[in-house]
This record gives structure tokens, C-alpha cells and sequence, in this order.
């Protein structure tokens, strides 16, 4: 284990790395078993000390939540299948990436299906449309992200419209022949959500399905069926 | 006394008890969500408050962790701690991530004691002091330098760059004694039990 990387299992338990730092360690921690360990033992202890400073919050607090929570669906279990077996439809990567999500409980919040964009053939000028309005919604939420290539993506979730963007002008610029492609990712299937031909034009779509990743990956120019390269990043809606 | 400033109860078997009602969260029954709010949002609101200092905010924070456990109910994993801890996990990382989102924000220099507190019954009172001063005098096992470290990042939600710049110490001596100190409070809390 790398000694300088196992030294940040505390500062990773409260919360105080960078997000990019902390993203950096919970690939590490996907990968070791006794960090991972250690840091829900550092956890513990941690919200133990988290739970003397307790104060009830006001009495409408609780009507608000119960309401939310009526209107809001429930994830379903994450089914551990023994063996390993997995589908010979997905790419190598795909097991990775689910473990990544169990472990770090991070599967996107419910929102509308994906259907319009669904397939591989979504109109580009879908995509692209709308995602400033997404930004400027007044309850968005956004995190930008390191992708594996060096670049950043901006993520903005808005649930009053039920839609997610990702501004793509971080992104590095590819060679010629080569194209960044959008996809969702679910426990069943990868689906294109489009190619991102303008990555300064970023792109929008419907919130992800109940418990999908939004990955991006450098597909041959025109696209491919399914990711032919690891993606250089995935996000949920939860995280953003 | 007013009545926002009751804490809820906490009772020995307050654990199993959020345990037990999280498995039927993750089922769907509601009345068991309100059961589980009772029993957490004082903790979650707390930490919330602790952390983010804006009353409206803590309560906006202490929403969106009840709804997160909501949504994940099904995904909680028993087998790698407890549901309280999950859910103050939970809530300190919103907590913070609604500091950090408001990097305008002018951050209180100072971050006093918490509110006073008061109690629904004596005995309550008393387990639940029981278990704050078991917290406590374990957080008096740590050094200063550990215990600073854990408690600006824990309770102010800084970055460990920003504890060493505050501190004026090298990063990676912050980063060891926050390591160090979450390591030396885990074994205390574990020896006391």
C-alpha cells in the first residue's frame, strides 16, 4: 500500500480532502480492502463525536421531510451476484464501475427514464440545447470533475427540471477521427446518449434514471454502439 | 425550556433500534421513516448546525441527508457498520459540501460552544450524558495538535491544505495527526464500550 495515500484514510473520513483528492482515494480504496476498512472504523468514530453536538431542528422541519420523502422513490437493493458472472455484453470496465458505486453508495437519485435520448441515434441538437437553462436553474446543484485525460466537465443537476447538463468546454481536444461520446449506464444496459461532436456547447438531457451512471468516453469519430475505451469519467446525479 | 431546543433520547439501544428501523425504511414503510426521524434528526440537525452555522441551511442539510437514507435505505450495507453512523456520515459530508458550495460564504471566525441543550426526562439526561462524556473524555486522550486538526476539519469543514495553513504546520504532518487522532479517538470509544 502506498504509505503517502494510506496517511490521507483520516482526512478522507471527515470530509476534508478536495473533491479531487478524495475521488483519487476512493479508487484507491475500491482497490483495498483494509483502507476501506479503516475508514468506516475512522467514520465511527467520527459521528459519534458528530452526534454530542445534538439539537432538534424546529417542529415543521419533520412535516417538510415526510412530505419530500412521499413524492420521492426508493432505490432498490443492490443484488450481489456470486461468482462474478457478469454479461458478456459489457466492457471490462463495467464490473469495476458498479463495485466502485456499491461501495461508495453513490447511485444517482431517481428522476423520469432516459427514453428520449435512449438509443444511438439522438439528435445532437437535443443534446446540445438547454444547458444553460439547466445552470441557471435556481435549485441546481453542480461539481466539476477531473476526467482521466486531464481535462474537467461541469455537472449541473436541477430537480425542478428534471434534467441534468454537463458543460464539456474542460474537456482536452481530440485528434481527429475522434469524438467524445455520452452514456448512461444502468445495471442492465449501456445506452449512447449522444455524441458530443461541440464539446463547448455542452450538452442536456432528462435526469438519469433511477440508479444510472452518466459516463463519457473517446469513441472513433461517428461513435460507437457501445464504449469502445474507458470512460475518462462517471458521475450520478446524487453526486452533483 | 423551549421546545427546539429539547434533545431527543437517546437510549442504550438507540443502535439496534435505527438498525432495525432502516431495514424497513429500505421496505417502504413510512411509519417507520417517521419513527427514524425522530430518532436521528437531532443528531443530523446538530451536526448540520454545527457545521454550516445558518439555522435555514442546517435544515435544509438535515432534509436532504433524511431523504438520501430515504432513497439508499436498501443500499445500506449492515455488514459495515451501523446505520447511525452511516446516516452522521451522511450528514457531515453535506454539511460540508454546503459550506464548500458557498465559497462566498464569509466563514465565522470563531465557532463557540455549542447551543445549550436540555433534556426530556433525567434518566434520558443521563445516558446521554453518559455517552457524551465517554465521547469527550475520549476527545481529551488526543494531543492538541491532533485534536485541533480533527475538530476544524470535522466541525468547521476545512480542507486539511486549509487546517495546515491555518495552523501554520507542513501538510503532511496535518495529515498524519488527523490520521493519528480519528485512530487514537476509534480505540479509546472501542475500549470504553
Amino acid at each position: 500500500m502506498n504509505t503517502d495515500l494510506h496517511t490521507l484514510s483520516g482526512a478522507y473520513a471527515i470530509d476534508a480532502l478536495s473533491r479531487e483528492e478524495a475521488e483519487r482515494f476512493k479508487t484507491h480504496l475500491d482497490a483495498c480492502p483494509s483502507c476501506a476498512q479503516e475508514v468506516r472504523e475512522l467514520q465511527a468514530a467520527a459521528a459519534r463525536m458528530g452526534a454530542i453536538e445534538g439539537t432538534a431542528p424546529p417542529a415543521y422541519l419533520k412535516a417538510r421531510v415526510m412530505q419530500a420523502a412521499d413524492r420521492e422513490p426508493q432505490l432498490p437493493p443492490t443484488v450481489r451476484h456470486p461468482g462474478g458472472v457478469r454479461s458478456s455484453t459489457r466492457p471490462a470496465w463495467f464490473p469495476r464501475l458498479m463495485v466502485a458505486a456499491a461501495v461508495a453508495l453513490l447511485v444517482a437519485a431517481a428522476g423520469i427514464g432516459y427514453s428520449q435520448l435512449r438509443g444511438e441515434n439522438a439528435p445532437e441538437s437535443q443534446l446540445a440545447s438547454g444547458v444553460v437553462r439547466v445552470f441557471d436553474a435556481p435549485d441546481a446543484h453542480e461539481a466539476t470533475i477531473p476526467t482521466a485525460n486531464g481535462g474537467t466537465v461541469t455537472v449541473a443537476t436541477s430537480p425542478s427540471l428534471n434534467r441534468m447538463a454537463v458543460d464539456t468546454e474542460g474537456l482536452p481536444d481530440l485528434d481527429e477521427g475522434q469524438v467524445y461520446q455520452l452514456w448512461e449506464i444502468t445495471d442492465d444496459a449501456i445506452a449512447s446518449a449522444g455524441l458530443l461532436s461541440d464539446p463547448d456547447a455542452g450538452a442536456a438531457m432528462p435526469m438519469p434514471a433511477e440508479g444510472a451512471e452518466v459516463a463519457i468516453s473517446v469513441e472513433p469519430a461517428g461513435g460507437s454502439e457501445q464504449p469502445t475505451t474507458e470512460p475518462i469519467m462517471t458521475v450520478t446525479a446524487s453526486e452533483v | 425550556m423551549s421546545e427546539e431546543r429539547n434533545l431527543r433520547l437517546v437510549q442504550p439501544e438507540e443502535g439496534a433500534n435505527i438498525d432495525a428501523l432502516l431495514v424497513r425504511v429500505a421496505r417502504g414503510d413510512s411509519r417507520a421513516f417517521d419513527a427514524l426521524y425522530d430518532a436521528v434528526a437531532a443528531s443530523v440537525y446538530g451536526l448540520a448546525r454545527r457545521v454550516v452555522r445558518d439555522p435555514t441551511r442546517a435544515e435544509d442539510v438535515t432534509q436532504e441527508v433524511l431523504l438520501e437514507v430515504w432513497r439508499k435505505a436498501a443500499r445500506f450495507d449492515r455488514d459495515r457498520g451501523n446505520a447511525k453512523s452511516w446516516i452522521l456520515t451522511i450528514a457531515h459530508r453535506r454539511a460540508v459540501d454546503a459550506v464548500r458550495r458557498s465559497e462566498s460564504q464569509k466563514r465565522q471566525d470563531h465557532h463557540g460552544a455549542p447551543d445549550e441543550v436540555s433534556h426530556d426526562s433525567p434518566a434520558d439526561a443521563v445516558l446521554e450524558a453518559d455517552e457524551h462524556g465517554t465521547v469527550r473524555d475520549c476527545m481529551d486522550t488526543l494531543t492538541d495538535l491532533q485534536l485541533e486538526s480533527v475538530r476544524l476539519a470535522y466541525f468547521n469543514g476545512y480542507t486539511y491544505s486549509e487546517v495546515a495553513t491555518l495552523l501554520e504546520k507542513p501538510l503532511p504532518t496535518i495529515k498524519t495527526r488527523m490520521r493519528d487522532g480519528l485512530i487514537r479517538l476509534r480505540d479509546c470509544l472501542e475500549g470504553a464500550q
